[in-house]
């Protein structure tokens, strides 16, 4: 299958803004400021004013069964930060933006219209010296009705078997060389792990952060073409993206889909440490 | 509101793993994240009354974590099933 490819600059326009433009934005009505971190202690020791937060380890998955949050869920949860279908929602967080990626990813699953990420994420905001505000944020609640969840966004187990077997998709392994080698099995102080090391078979290592500056912020479109474009990644066929649990993969989704206008993109969220411990499949290690 | 101030960012190497060691100051305290660079994932954090307390501390704390972390023999070979 093939898909239209542009890396449009007005795309990265309509999905992205500046601390400047947050800085000057964060108290309008129809703007809501969201954190979302690695570390969910963050918040609390200061954010951007007037920015809710958000946990993803409780609120941004389902907490019985591995799952993106649920619809109800996600429906609360939009409501009681105070979101309708109608608000611009930034979101921003640490490690250059990982989660906040990962929570733009579930937006756009549950079809919000207007998301965009804060380019540089906490990092940034701090290194810039900006306000920083420890009261609890309390917005007015509204009752916020999601669409039911596009799939398109996401990639499954038995697609992503189809698509290594026939070569049929291409793979994007976004984790470090040493997670996609095998050498480790997770990355130093996290705790989520699998039974063994190595890469689903015809996967392409591209680091997550080498779409990012030093300063946090993403590469230009034309240095992401080249990048993604020197592994083979142009766009021409369909994309899954993979990482450890789906969160550093999202941030390489926003990447193709949005800053590199590449049509048909997917987020496998249950990245290696659901393919990493599976019974009899096919291992690739380099 | 306040501002965080003397903010810095370095690299180093802990126990063979390169990190990133983040400090300002908030409110009068130090704050330090040091994570590691790629994959860059967060490690550890510390707080303290200066720069260089606040460091030493997140640094000892990172040490000792870093010098857990298991490393795989080199792989070799392929074990994809032929056909697959």
């Amino acid at each position: 299958m093939s898909t239209t490819t542009s890396a449009s600059p007005q795309t990265a326009q309509e999905v992205l803004v500046g601390t400047d433009w947050v800085a000057s934005h964060q108290n309008d009505s129809n703007i809501r400021v969201v954190e979302v971190d690695v570390d969910t202690k963050a918040y609390n020791e200061g954010h951007v004013p007037n920015a809710v937060g958000w946990a993803w380890d409780t609120q941004l998955c389902d907490t019985v069964r591995r799952d993106i949050v649920p619809k109800g869920a996600f429906e609360r949860l939009m409501g009681e930060s105070g979101i309708t279908p109608n608000t611009t929602v930034i979101l921003y967080g640490d490690n250059n933006n990982w989660f906040a990626a990962w929570a733009f990813w579930q937006l756009k699953v549950y079809g919000h219209k207007d998301v965009r990420l804060m380019n540089g994420g906490r990092k940034k905001w701090i290194a810039e010296g900006r306000e920083l505000s420890t009261q609890p944020v309390k917005p007015q609640a509204t009752t916020y009705q999601a669409k039911d969840a596009d799939t398109s966004l996401r990639a499954f187990l038995p697609e992503v078997m189809k698509a290594a077997a026939e070569r049929s998709q291409q793979m994007v392994d976004v984790r470090s060389p040493q997670e996609f080698s095998g050498e480790l099995l997770a990355p130093p102080g996290l705790p989520e792990t699998c039974q063994r090391g190595g890469h689903i078979p015809s996967a392409k290592n591209i680091p997550w952060a080498k779409a990012c500056n030093e300063d946090g912020t993403f590469k230009s479109p034309a240095d992401l073409k080249t990048l993604y474009g020197a592994a083979g990644i142009t766009g021409e066929k369909p994309i899954i993206a993979y990482c450890r649990i789906g969160e550093r993969s999202s941030h390489t989704w926003f990447v193709l889909k949005y800053l590199l206008g590449y049509k048909n993109v997917k987020n496998y969220d249950g990245s290696w440490t659901e393919y990493g411990n599976l019974v009899g499949v096919s291992v690739e290690k380099p | 509101m306040p501002k965080p101030e003397d903010y810095s960012e370095r690299k180093a190497d802990i126990a063979g793993w390169p990190v990133t060691i983040v400090s300002y100051r908030l409110d009068g305290v130090y704050r330090t994240t040091i994570d590691n660079t790629d994959p860059g994932a967060w490690v550890v954090k510390a707080e303290g009354p200066s720069k260089a307390e606040s460091e030493a501390k997140a640094t000892q704390e990172a040490t000792a974590l870093l010098e857990k972390v298991k490393r795989s023999k080199p792989p070799t070979g392929c074990t994809s099933v032929p056909g697959f």
